[in-house]
């Protein structure tokens, strides 16, 4: 029996209820979650559990081994948790749908983040682009790169690095990192030459990867390329969600203005992985560096986040703040979050439409799940839930909406914007696209970034001259709005 | 429903930025105490807020009061108010001709700004003038409408009027 799940937990209910509370539990759950009334997703996967949770505790035999078993592990902390903040407490009874912002984070424990100590061991797979394109400055500053990552890297870490160009080559098969020097020299004889394809580069990181996937290692693949493969997107895709599937996570970092920024960002979404942008050959250095050093704070992988809305609630949009922002599709769930580090908490914006409503009290929203590997935990997987309420009133006294969620609705509200322009624009609405563009300055200057605003007029300009926006700055546009995200609030807005 | 007070989109209840142009619902720095001002921090200030309503309703008529103009000028809004200045080499007249009181030496395009009428909103539109459409001392970007307000005071090029409801 695994005793690590809290089945109570998942019931809503006290370790102490009696039999009837726990009948009474899992009915008022099967209402909010049965398939047959909760068309959610994510409510299919939370109805699952709550069956698996009441065949146990109904049965009284099964509920007390469990309790044993449970009492058994008790000593060990809980290595994570969940707070949630919604934008608002109390509704306005309203005739109308209305939108809810829940600002979820995954906070680690305190004590158990400081009692793993150590970075956590990597098995990390580099799978670099080496198409004519790269030769030159960006190849050069890729070895750099990869010579920065060798060093950092010790004896408790795997590397394995795979080249590509129309076929892929495994220039360092997966091996723990003793022999530096060789590992570099081995990384120097890398040149450049052929065209562009992705698949056979990520196929074969894949099996590198694989060979020393570990449930107590961080898996990851670091795939960077300065241009765009044809015809094998979606097959990329399926083998993404299989490495998901098998805990390994995939980061994308697109050199240039070539490559296609939809499918690096697919791609790292469905991994929670992160995707990047670098303009410049040096910023190469400086997002691998983050990248490494960010998985080596691991405290928890494989993070991944069921959002089961009640039946009459809509789930439109998510959106990763932290570790790194990016944006994810809601479907299919569990949503990948990646990784947990041991000092910051991943946060996650969710976006609902609550149905229209006259009737006045207390109702439930949804139920958010969080599992993830713990890497030094004894019992490893580990669940979170948090079951959100609204109090809903005839006209509630007026609240300010948290600030944290004005802060990271302002900044992602300015990515939507320019992705919106861009929608507007590959639909042939020239107009349209470019007054979203012209929106965006004007709300950038607001923010004070002066020259994300300028970057934005030149597009708007750009896109009612000639219908079409300039690679470079579409690119930067999109993933400096997104790194708004990220960043502190520019001096100018503090005061 | 939530009407943007910036471009006049309807947002659903809960919004906290409009989902169209961007504009904020609340503003952050409303949290943070104001500095107070000495007096002379005002001046040389030309941006001015109004605090009219935005609400346009039906059979209301618009006046324009035209700086160092006595006479206002009354228009009944039904449908879009192409402002600017009549060509001498011909072409259409604009709807509001502002040529007899100055309007080229003022810099007022002959297609400078045009007035639309919404649900129950106007709206005012640049439309690529020249010297640029100001209102309450605020650029406009080019094509991007704003909500115009009882007693709001437009600036084109140098040309000031101000608009009432009726």
């Amino acid at each position: 029996m695994d005793a690590s799940r809290n089945l109570y937990a998942i019931l809503g209910i006290p370790p102490e209820a009696t039999a009837d509370d726990i009948r009474e539990a899992y009915r008022m759950m099967a209402r909010r979650f049965h398939p047959d009334a909760n068309p959610n997703e994510g409510a299919a996967l939370q109805f699952r559990n709550i069956v698996a949770a009441y065949d146990i505790l109904s049965d009284p035999g099964e509920r007390l081994r469990y309790d044993e078993a449970r009492h058994a592990l008790r000593s060990e902390p809980t290595p994570f948790s969940l707070r949630v903040m919604p934008s608002k407490r109390v509704l306005s009874a309203l005739a109308e749908p209305q939108v809810l912002y829940l600002l979820l984070e995954v906070i680690p424990a305190r004590q158990a983040a400081a009692a793993q100590r150590r970075t956590a061991p990597l098995n990390l797979t580099l799978v670099l682009d080496r198409s004519t394109s790269m030769r030159g400055q960006r190849l050069d500053k890729v070895k750099i790169a990869a010579h920065n990552i060798i060093e950092q890297l010790s004896a408790q870490d795997v590397i394995s690095i795979v080249t590509f160009s129309d076929r892929a080559e495994v220039l360092i098969p997966a091996t723990t990192v003793t022999d530096k020097t060789s590992l570099c020299a081995s990384v120097s004889i890398m040149s450049a030459g052929g065209g562009t394809e992705i698949y056979h580069g990520l196929a074969a990181g894949i099996a590198e990867c694989r060979r020393h996937l570990a449930p107590r290692m961080v898996n990851h693949i670091i795939l960077l390329t300065d241009g765009r493969t044809f015809g094998d997107e979606e097959r990329c895709l399926e083998l993404a969600r299989e490495a998901a599937a098998e805990g390994i996570g995939i980061s994308a970092m697109g050199i240039g203005e070539e490559w296609n920024d939809q499918f690096l960002d697919a791609l790292a979404a469905a991994t929670g992985g992160t995707s990047a942008y670098i303009q410049s050959p040096k910023a190469v250095l400086q997002f691998l560096d983050e990248r490494v050093r960010s998985l080596g704070n691991a405290f928890a992988e494989r993070l991944q986040l069921t959002i089961a809305p009640d039946a009459d609630v809509v789930l439109e949009s998510v959106f990763r703040l932290q570790p790194t922002s990016q944006p994810i599709d809601v479907s299919p769930q569990p949503i990948q979050l990646g990784t947990l580090e041991k000092s910051r908490p991943v946060t996650v914006l969710i976006q609902l439409q609550m149905p229209p409503s006259t009737k006045t009290g207390f109702r439930t929203v949804a139920r958010l799940d969080v599992t993830g590997d713990v890497l030094w935990s004894e019992r490893q997987q580990h669940k979170a839930i948090s079951d959100i309420s609204v109090e809903i009133a005839h006209n509630p006294q007026p609240e300010e909406p948290p600030l944290a969620i004005l802060d990271a609705l302002g900044k992602l509200t300015l990515y939507r914007m320019q992705q919106k322009a861009e929608q507007a624009l590959s639909d042939g609405r020239v107009q349209d696209a470019s007054r979203q563009l012209e929106n965006l300055a004007t709300r950038l200057l607001a923010a004070g970034h002066e020259e994300l605003a300028q970057k934005a007029i030149i597009e708007a300009r750009r896109v009612s001259h000639t219908h079409a926006l300039s690679q470079e700055g579409r690119k930067s546009l999109k993933f400096q709005t997104r790194q708004l995200l990220a960043l502190p609030m520019p001096e100018s807005d503090k005061r | 429903m939530k009407t943007c007070p910036y471009c006049g989109f309807d947002n659903r209840e809960g919004v906290l930025y409009c989902e169209e142009c961007g504009h904020p619902f609340y503003s952050q720095k409303d949290a943070v105490e104001t500095t107070q001002l000495s007096q002379d921090a005002h001046e040389g200030f030309k941006g001015r807020m109004t605090w009219g309503t935005a609400r346009f309703e039906e059979g209301a008529v618009l006046v324009i009061r035209i700086r160092d103009v006595p006479e206002p000028i009354t228009l009944e809004p039904v449908r879009d108010i192409i402002i600017g200045r009549r060509d001498p080499l011909g072409g259409d007249p604009p709807d509001l001709d502002l040529s007899s009181y100055g309007a080229a030496e003022l810099g007022v395009s002959r297609r400078h700004a045009l007035i639309r009428r919404g649900e129950d909103t106007l709206t005012l539109v640049d439309l690529e003038s020249t010297n640029g459409t100001f209102l309450n001392g605020q650029r406009l970007l080019p094509h991007q409408p704003r909500v115009l307000r009882d007693g709001d005071e437009v600036r084109m090029g140098r040309f000031v009027f101000n608009l009432f409801f009726k």
